[in-house]
């Protein structure tokens, strides 16, 4: 594996200054990414904004011409500020895919998939992916998005084409449920045993935090995609500790980029 | 490794040098801490092309690191407080080092402690182990036993340390400076005279990022270590002081991101040279930049490598 260049195909603002969705072209090596691992993305010739950004990967599809992976982005500082401002036509480094995807539970039969802003990426990419497994016919895939107000609300296009119920909430109630997302899925939590459904999700940590406290002891598998600055991707840096519990009483970190971004809920402890 | 005579023939450049007793393929190092144990970047290069392998710092005990955030972007540079995170000089030598010991690759362990004692116990604990060829003393790390002032903030200190490593092994002992001390040059001067056989530098310089919307620091541990291109000039100007006070090699660190920074640190004195941060850019870089070198000594007729080194000339650029 090694560095790649990719040709933007096409880099839309959804909301304005806030969120971008773009495609790349990459060269034929692109090794085919799986749901919940990412890629380091860097503006080429621009040793001011020096690391690359890890993004979690939208879609991926290996067209005729080239594999093409879609990133669904926000805007947070200079490096994804640049990035936005980036024409189709232009090009990036891409470093990929990195970490390891989401397990895939193929005997359950409802997938609950729970979204903060823009932690529907990964989400929305595992739900097309379980679309595409011969289960598909008796998989409901129930989707809980939550979103800042109705202007923010990202993702959901794709959610509807692949997702049972796509059920949303909003801090401020300009759309769907007014409250967090975690309380909507609070609601129908007595529905998803142990065994039949399985819990994603990708969000800020303080709604991480809620579903954690949520599950409290209930055995349903959950899966979650962390964030943290990266500088390498690859494992070396160890700049992107994750706190977890260890053997006995003890904690300890591992890195978001090579021992995730895929973690067990359970394992992370959130401050 | 071919002979000199060989490789004029085949017109290929000489790139080998040795530093200190320690004949490296070419002067081309992975910098500590930016190269995991190597097998971060056994999928990404032939690790058997290094010049050598310098391993994350290693302490006598496991060490959890600080908690995050522990980077931060900078202008051409980035910010670090890792917190010596690593596995401890045991489980090194149990479990990293076995992956290693199959390549042709000099691999050097970097190693810290709180006090010289624990220095001087990794010290003995790595040579002792097999597939060890060189030891890096890291010497910015506090003092604990002298109120947590670097070891590497004066010349006594890192006289002791030096000394305290180089009494229990037999191994090519490197110090890597720190430019957060007075005077780069006395310190280097300091860490021969107690007998080491090549000085690095520099390690990163201490700094500092606020988030001003809610003036917090970036850093979970406020200040951190400062690597990247942003020192560049810091690192070439203090190696340029260092080559002219002492007599052992000299291996330049700082911010190198391509073939052309290289040759910087190489005409100013530098024996060798680590890279960095440009490997978290781009996992090949050590790989390009030695092409670039090639590239360079074949156009510019030099055959030994070493007969570039510390060639600085007088005056400027003319067009």
């Amino acid at each position: 594996m090694s560095l790649l260049v990719g040709q933007i195909v096409q880099n839309r603002e959804l909301v304005p200054r806030y969120f971008f969705l773009m495609s790349v072209k990459l060269p034929e090596s692109l090794a085919t990414p799986l749901p919940g691992q990412f890629v380091m993305v860097r503006v080429r010739d621009r040793r001011d904004l020096l690391l690359g950004r890890p993004f979690s990967i939208y879609a991926f599809a290996r067209d005729k011409t080239a594999p093409v992976i879609e990133l669904l982005y926000r805007t947070t500082g200079r490096g994804t500020i640049a990035l936005s401002r980036l024409k189709s036509g232009e090009y990036l480094e891409i470093l990929g895919p990195l970490g390891h995807g989401f397990d895939i539970f193929p005997e359950m039969k409802k997938i609950v998939l729970l979204a903060g802003g823009i932690g529907v990426v990964p989400l929305s990419f595992l739900a097309s992916h379980y679309r595409k497994l011969p289960i598909n016919d008796r998989l409901r895939i129930i989707a809980y998005l939550g979103a800042k107000s109705a202007d923010h609300i990202v993702g959901m296009d794709r959610l509807q084409e692949t997702c049972t119920d796509v059920k949303i909430s909003t801090d401020d109630g300009s759309s769907g449920y007014h409250g967090f997302v975690t309380e909507l899925l609070a609601d129908d939590m007595e529905s998803y045993l142990h065994g039949d459904s399985v819990i994603y999700a990708c969000g800020p940590p303080a709604m991480m935090k809620r579903l954690a406290k949520l599950l409290g002891d209930r055995p349903i598998s959950c899966q979650v995609s962390v964030e943290e600055r990266m500088a390498c991707g690859v494992g070396a840096c160890l700049g992107c500790a994750i706190h977890v519990k260890a053997v006995g009483d003890k904690t300890r970190y591992r890195r978001a980029c090579q021992d995730g971004p895929i973690f067990d809920i359970r394992e992370i402890i959130w401050n | 490794m071919k002979s000199k005579t060989e490789q004029i023939n085949n017109s290929e450049p000489v790139v080998a040098v040795d530093i200190g007793g320690l004949i490296l393929k070419n002067p081309v190092m992975t910098a500590s801490g930016t190269f995991g144990y190597g097998k971060e970047y056994a999928p990404y290069i032939d690790l058997n092309r290094l010049g050598a392998l310098i391993v994350k710092g290693l302490s006598l005990e496991p060490r959890k690191g600080n908690p995050p955030p522990r980077i931060m972007e900078t202008p051409c540079g980035m910010l670090n407080a890792i917190g010596m995170e690593n596995v401890g000089v045991r489980a090194f030598i149990d479990e990293k080092l076995p992956f290693l010991r199959p390549f042709d690759v000099a691999i050097i362990a970097n190693i810290f402690g709180e006090t010289i004692d624990e220095y001087k116990k990794i010290a003995a604990i790595l040579s002792a182990a097999e597939g060890v060829h060189g030891l890096e003393i890291n010497i910015s790390c506090p003092n604990v036993k002298k109120g947590g002032i670097a070891f590497g903030a004066h010349p006594d200190t890192a006289y002791e340390v030096t000394g305290g490593v180089k009494s229990l092994t037999d191994l090519p002992v490197i110090v890597k400076l720190t430019p957060n001390a007075g005077d780069i040059a006395e310190i280097a001067e300091s860490v021969e005279a107690a007998g080491a056989d090549a000085v690095s530098l520099i390690n990163t310089l201490t700094g500092m990022s606020v988030d001003v919307e809610q003036r917090v620091p970036h850093l979970k541990n406020i200040t951190g270590g400062l690597s990247g291109p942003a020192i560049r000039p810091i690192a070439l100007s203090m190696v340029w002081e260092v080559v002219k006070r002492v007599s052992i090699p000299v291996i330049g660190v700082g911010g190198i991101m391509d073939a052309n920074d290289v040759l910087e640190f190489l005409i100013v004195g530098a024996r060798a040279v680590q890279i960095g941060t440009a490997s978290f850019i781009n996992p090949r870089a050590t790989l390009d930049i030695l092409e670039g070198i090639d590239n360079y000594l074949k156009r510019h007729h030099i055959t030994d490598i070493n007969d570039l080194i510390g060639t600085l000339r007088d005056g400027c650029p003319t067009s």
